[in-house]
C-alpha cells in the first residue's frame, strides 16, 4: 500500500529504493525534492510528515550516519503503521550496513551495495500484521457486571426511608463488594475502595452515615495489613507538595515549573510560552513588582544575520560531586551522541534568547524543533560540547533561512523589461504607518542615480495628504537630477488622479501611460491596510490581480514582534483567495524599514523571511 | 667602505661566546621555521576541486561517476560529498573532490567553508536548461568570481557543460558567448546595488575584468576552459559517462 520508500545520504546519493506502484523508477524523485525544499531545507522539520500533491511523506533523519528516510503513501489513506515502520526500518538498515557508514564517508556510500529488498519486506509484513484490526472485545455478561452485585432494594430511592435500612443495606454492599473483589488483584484494591465511597454518593447520606462508612473504612484498613496501596497514594501527594521548588531559572526547563493540569488539554504544549511569565517564577520578593530584569546569558546573542559572531562559550558547569564532573569530562571528550534530554535546557535558553531579540513567538518554537529533530542521534566531536554544538547548528539555520531562494536583482529585471518596451511595475503594499511612500522615494532615487526614469503613481486614493507628499518627493528629486542632465527627459513624475477614486483603476492607467511614454519603472503606491480589513484586502487583491505587476514587495517594519507573522499570512491568503489564475500572484519580496530603530533585536527579519520564504529585497533606515 | 667597517669592527665590543651560540641558535630556529612554512605553502595545502553548479546541474552524478564509473540514482544534497579521486595512469597524485550542494540557501555557506581549500574549480551547467536559467548561472558564478579567496588564490576554473546527451542541449560555445554577455550586465547591475547589511562590498572594490572593454573570460586572472560532458552517457544508465574532457583537465591539474 505504501507508494514508494527510499533511504539516501545527505550528500544526494539514493542508496536504496523500493517501489509499491508500478511507475517509473523517477516518480519518487520529484515529491521527495519537493520535501528536501520546502521542509529540510527550510526549516520546518518539526513535525514529520509533509503533504504533496495526491502523496503524503513521512521522513526520519539519522543524523549520525546523515540518512534520510523517506516513506510516501496516497494521502487518502491512514496507515498507522507508517511511523513503526520507519523506526525499524531506520534501526535495522543502520546496524546492517555500519561497517559500510564507518568507512570514509562518500566512498563506502559509493561502493557498497544496499540489498535491503528482503528485510523491507518482512518489516513490512510485521507492521501490517500488527496494525490489523484486532477482534472486537466480547461483552460482559450481565452476572460479570457489578450492577448485578446489588440489591434490587437499595436501587430503589424512597424518601423518608429509615437511615439504618440504608446502612444495613450500605454495609451488607460494602461486605459482598469487599468479597467479590478480594479475589482481585491487591493492586486493584484502591479501586475497589473507591467503589463504596462512589456508589455511596448514590443515596443521601447523613452526618452520622458518613462517619459510620469512615470508621467502617478504617477498620477495614486496618484488617488488612498486607495492603499498603493505600498508604502510597497519600504520601505521594504529600511528597508532591513537599518538592522543593528550584528557583535558578538557568538549570530548569519549563517543564518542571508547570503546575498546570496537563490532562485537560491533552497536550502540555497547549498553553503558549509567552505566559511563562519570568517574574512569577523568580518571585524575588524585595523586588518592585513592575520591573523586569534581563535574564543573563553565557553567550552573546547569535540572532543577528549580519555577523557570524564566533564566541567560545563556556560549557554549562554542573553542579555536584564527582560523578557530575565526570560526566563533563566524559562529554567533552570521545565520541558522545546528543539525546533530547541533554539537548533540551540548551535549546529552552536559546528560544528564549531568540524570543527576546523580537523573534516571533510560534517561529522560535518552530526553529527550535527543527534544529533538535536535526542534531537527535548526532555524534559530537572531541571537545566540544553541548551547548557549542546546538549553538553552531542553529547558527547555520538561521543563515539558511535568511539567504534567498531565488535571485535578487532589481536592476537586472528592469534592464530586462527596458529591452522588451514595457515598463517594470513594482507595488507596495502593507499596513498603516510602516513606511510606504517614504522607502518609495528612497528607491525611485536609487533607480533615478542608475539612470532608470521613474513613474510613481499615487494609488493611495484615502489618506489625506497622500498625493501631496508624493508631489513633494517628485519634486525634490528633480531638483536633483534635473531633465538638462539626462537628456532632456523627466527622470520623476507622478500619476496622480486625486482621491476618492478606485486605486486599481488609477494603476492601469498609470501603467499605459508609463508604456506611451517610454517610462522604465511604475512605483505604485497603495494605502496602508489591517490584514483583517476584509473589504480593503480584497481591493488590494484586486489591484494586483489585474495590473499583474513584476514585483510585489511587502513593507514591514523592523519593530513588530509577533504581529509580523499575522500579517504576512493574512495578506498572502486575501491575495491567494481573490486570485482568478491558477497560480496566485503572492508577496514576492520583503521591505525592512525603520532598521536604525532596532539595536540589536533583528528577530523580525527572521520571522518574516521563515513565514513566506522570500527574500529581503531592501532594508530601510 | 673599508676604513668604516674598522671603525666599526672596533666599536663593537667583542661578543662573548654564550651570546654569539643564543644567537646562532635562534637564527637556527627562525630559518628551519621560514623553511617549514615555505615546504607547507609549496605543498599546497589546496588539494580540492570543488564541484559547484545550480540545483539539478547533476554535480553529485559525475561525483559518483568520476569516482566509481556506476550510475546512481540521486536526490537533492543537503550536505557536502568529498572523497579522494585517484587520477589514474601513470601520476600517483590525487585529488580531493568535494560535491557542494547547489541549493541557493546553502550554496554560498558551503563555498566559504571550502574555498580557502580549492585548488580548482568545476562548474557544472545544465545545458539543456541553461536558456531559462542564464541568468541565475552568471550570478552564481559571478559570487564565485568576484569572492576575494578565489580572486587571490586564482584556482583554475572549468565550467562543464553537462547533459550533452539530450539532443536540446546547447553546445559550449553558446554558453560561453551568453555567459560572457550575461556577466557583463552584471558587472554593472551588482556593483550598482544597494549595500548589503553586513558591510561586505558586493563587487565593489573587485572589478570583473577590464573597465571599458566588454567582459572576456580571458581577462580573468585565472585559467578558464570550457567542456561538453554528459554525466549519465549516450547509451543510458548502463553505459559509461562521457567525459573524455573532463578527465583530462583533472589529470593536468592534479
Amino acid at each position: 500500500m505504501l507508494d514508494f520508500f527510499t533511504i539516501f545520504s545527505k550528500g544526494g546519493l539514493v542508496l536504496w529504493c523500493f517501489q509499491g506502484v508500478r511507475g517509473p523508477a523517477a516518480a519518487a524523485t520529484a515529491p521527495v525534492n519537493a520535501l528536501i525544499r520546502s521542509v529540510l531545507l527550510q526549516e520546518r522539520g518539526g513535525n514529520n510528515s509533509f503533504t504533496h500533491e495526491a502523496l503524503t511523506l513521512k521522513y526520519k533523519l539519522d543524523n549520525q550516519f546523515v540518512l534520510v528516510f523517506v516513506v510516501g503513501f496516497q494521502k487518502i489513506l491512514t496507515l498507522t503503521y507508517v511511523d513503526k515502520l520507519i523506526d525499524d526500518v531506520h534501526k535495522e538498515f543502520r546496524d546492517k550496513y555500519r561497517n559500510e557508514f564507518q568507512q570514509k564517508g562518500a566512498l563506502g556510500l559509493l561502493n557498497g551495495t544496499f540489498d535491503f529488498k528482503d528485510d523491507f519486506m518482512r518489516l513490512l509484513r510485521d507492521a501490517e500484521e500488527s496494525s490489523k484490526v484486532r477482534a472486537p472485545t466480547v461483552m460482559k455478561t450481565f452476572e460479570q457486571s457489578l450492577k448485578s452485585q446489588k440489591t434490587v432494594k437499595c436501587m430503589i430511592e424512597t424518601r423518608g426511608e429509615k437511615p439504618k435500612e440504608k446502612v444495613k443495606n450500605k454495609k451488607n454492599k460494602g461486605s459482598k463488594k469487599e468479597g467479590t473483589e478480594a479475589v482481585a488483584a491487591p493492586g486493584k484494591a484502591s479501586a475497589s475502595d473507591k467503589q463504596p465511597s462512589a456508589a455511596g454518593e448514590k443515596e443521601e447520606l447523613t452526618k452520622d452515615e458518613i462517619l459510620q462508612k469512615n470508621r467502617e473504612e478504617f477498620f477495614k484498613r486496618h484488617m488488612k495489613a498486607g495492603e499498603k496501596s493505600r498508604s502510597p497514594k497519600p504520601e505521594a501527594q504529600k511528597e508532591k507538595g513537599k518538592k522543593p521548588r528550584v528557583w535558578d531559572l538557568g538549570n530548569s526547563n519549563a517543564k518542571v515549573l508547570d503546575y498546570s493540569n496537563s490532562a485537560t488539554n491533552g497536550s502540555t504544549e497547549a498553553c503558549p510560552v509567552e505566559e511563562f511569565d519570568p517574574d512569577i517564577a523568580l518571585g524575588d520578593r524585595n523586588r518592585e513588582p513592575g520591573r523586569l530584569y534581563d535574564l543573563e546569558y553565557e553567550s552573546d546573542d547569535e540572532a543577528e544575520e549580519e555577523k557570524i559572531i564566533q564566541n567560545p562559550s563556556k560549557p554549562s558547569a554542573k553542579k555536584g560531586g564527582l560523578g557530575g564532573m565526570f560526566g563533563m569530562l566524559k562529554g567533552l571528550v570521545g565520541s558522545k551522541s546528543l539525546t533530547r534530554e541533554d539537548m533540551d535546557p540548551v535549546l529552552e535558553k536559546m528560544k528564549d534568547h531568540l524570543i527576546a531579540k523580537n523573534v516571533a513567538a510560534e517561529i522560535a518554537v518552530q526553529l527550535c524543533e527543527s534544529v533538535a529533530k536535526k542534531l537527535e542521534g548526532k555524534v559530537m566531536g572531541t571537545f566540544t560540547t553541548v551547548t557549542s554544538t546546538v549553538k553552531q547548528a542553529l547558527q547555520e539555520a538561521l543563515v539558511q533561512i535568511l539567504q534567498p531562494q531565488r535571485r535578487v536583482d532589481v536592476l537586472r529585471d528592469v534592464m530586462d523589461a527596458q529591452r522588451h518596451r514595457r515598463p517594470y511595475v513594482v507595488t507596495f503594499c502593507g499596513v498603516n504607518g510602516v513606511g510606504k511612500s517614504t522607502n518609495l522615494a528612497k528607491i525611485s532615487f536609487w533607480l533615478i542615480e542608475n539612470g532608470f526614469s521613474v513613474l510613481i503613481a499615487a494609488c493611495d486614493t484615502f489618506r489625506a495628504g497622500a498625493v501631496e507628499q508624493l508631489r513633494t518627493h517628485t519634486r525634490r528629486l528633480n531638483a536633483l537630477h534635473p531633465p538638462e542632465s539626462h537628456g532632456g527627459r523627466t527622470m520623476v513624475q507622478l500619476y496622480e488622479k486625486g482621491y476618492g477614486k478606485d486605486a486599481a483603476g488609477i494603476a492601469m492607467e498609470a501603467i499605459s501611460y508609463a508604456r506611451n511614454q517610454g517610462f522604465d519603472v511604475v512605483l505604485v503606491d497603495t494605502a496602508g491596510r489591517m490584514q483583517d480589513n476584509a473589504p480593503l484586502m480584497t481591493a488590494l487583491a484586486k489591484l494586483i490581480a489585474v495590473n499583474a505587476p513584476d514585483l510585489v514587495l511587502f513593507v514591514g517594519e523592523a519593530l513588530v514582534g509577533n504581529e509580523a507573522v499575522d500579517q504576512l499570512v493574512k495578506f498572502n491568503k486575501a491575495l491567494a483567495d481573490h486570485s482568478m489564475a491558477q497560480t496566485p500572484r503572492l508577496i514576492d519580496g520583503i521591505v525592512l524599514t525603520k532598521f536604525d530603530t532596532i539595536d540589536d533585536k533583528v528577530g523580525a527579519a527572521i520571522s518574516m523571511t521563515y513565514i513566506t520564504s522570500k527574500p529581503i529585497v531592501f532594508v530601510g533606515t | 667602505l673599508e676604513p668604516h667597517l674598522e671603525a666599526l669592527r672596533r666599536e663593537l665590543p667583542a661578543p662573548s661566546p654564550a651570546v654569539l651560540s643564543v644567537l646562532l641558535a635562534l637564527l637556527a630556529v627562525a630559518i628551519t621555521f621560514l623553511i617549514w612554512r615555505f615546504v607547507l605553502g609549496r605543498r599546497s595545502s589546496r588539494k580540492a576541486v570543488l564541484l559547484l553548479g545550480l540545483c539539478d546541474a547533476g554535480k553529485t552524478l559525475l561525483f559518483a561517476r568520476l569516482l566509481t564509473g556506476r550510475y546512481r540514482h540521486t536526490q537533492t544534497s543537503i550536505t557536502d560529498s568529498s572523497a579522494v579521486y585517484r587520477v589514474s595512469k601513470d601520476k600517483s597524485a590525487n585529488v580531493t573532490l568535494i560535491d557542494l550542494p547547489g541549493h541557493e540557501s546553502l550554496r554560498l555557506q558551503f563555498l566559504e567553508r571550502f574555498k580557502a581549500a580549492a585548488r580548482a574549480i568545476v562548474f557544472v551547467v545544465d545545458s539543456v536548461a541553461f536558456q531559462r536559467e542564464v541568468k541565475d548561472v552568471a550570478e552564481f558564478l559571478y559570487q564565485v568570481l568576484v569572492d576575494s579567496t578565489v580572486l587571490k588564490n586564482a584556482p583554475a576554473l572549468l565550467i562543464a557543460c553537462n547533459k550533452q546527451d539530450v539532443t536540446m542541449a546547447k553546445s559550449a560555445k553558446l554558453i560561453q558567448q551568453q555567459l560572457e554577455k550575461e556577466l557583463n550586465t552584471l558587472r554593472v547591475t551588482r556593483s550598482a546595488a544597494p549595500t548589503s547589511l553586513d558591510g561586505s562590498t558586493t563587487g565593489g572594490p573587485a572589478q570583473l575584468g577590464k573597465k571599458g572593454k566588454d567582459f572576456d573570460f580571458s581577462q580573468l586572472p585565472m585559467k578558464v576552459e570550457f567542456v561538453e560532458c554528459s554525466a549519465r552517457g549516450s547509451k543510458g544508465e548502463e553505459g559509461d559517462a562521457d567525459f573524455e574532457g573532463l578527465e583530462k583537465w583533472l589529470a593536468k591539474i592534479a
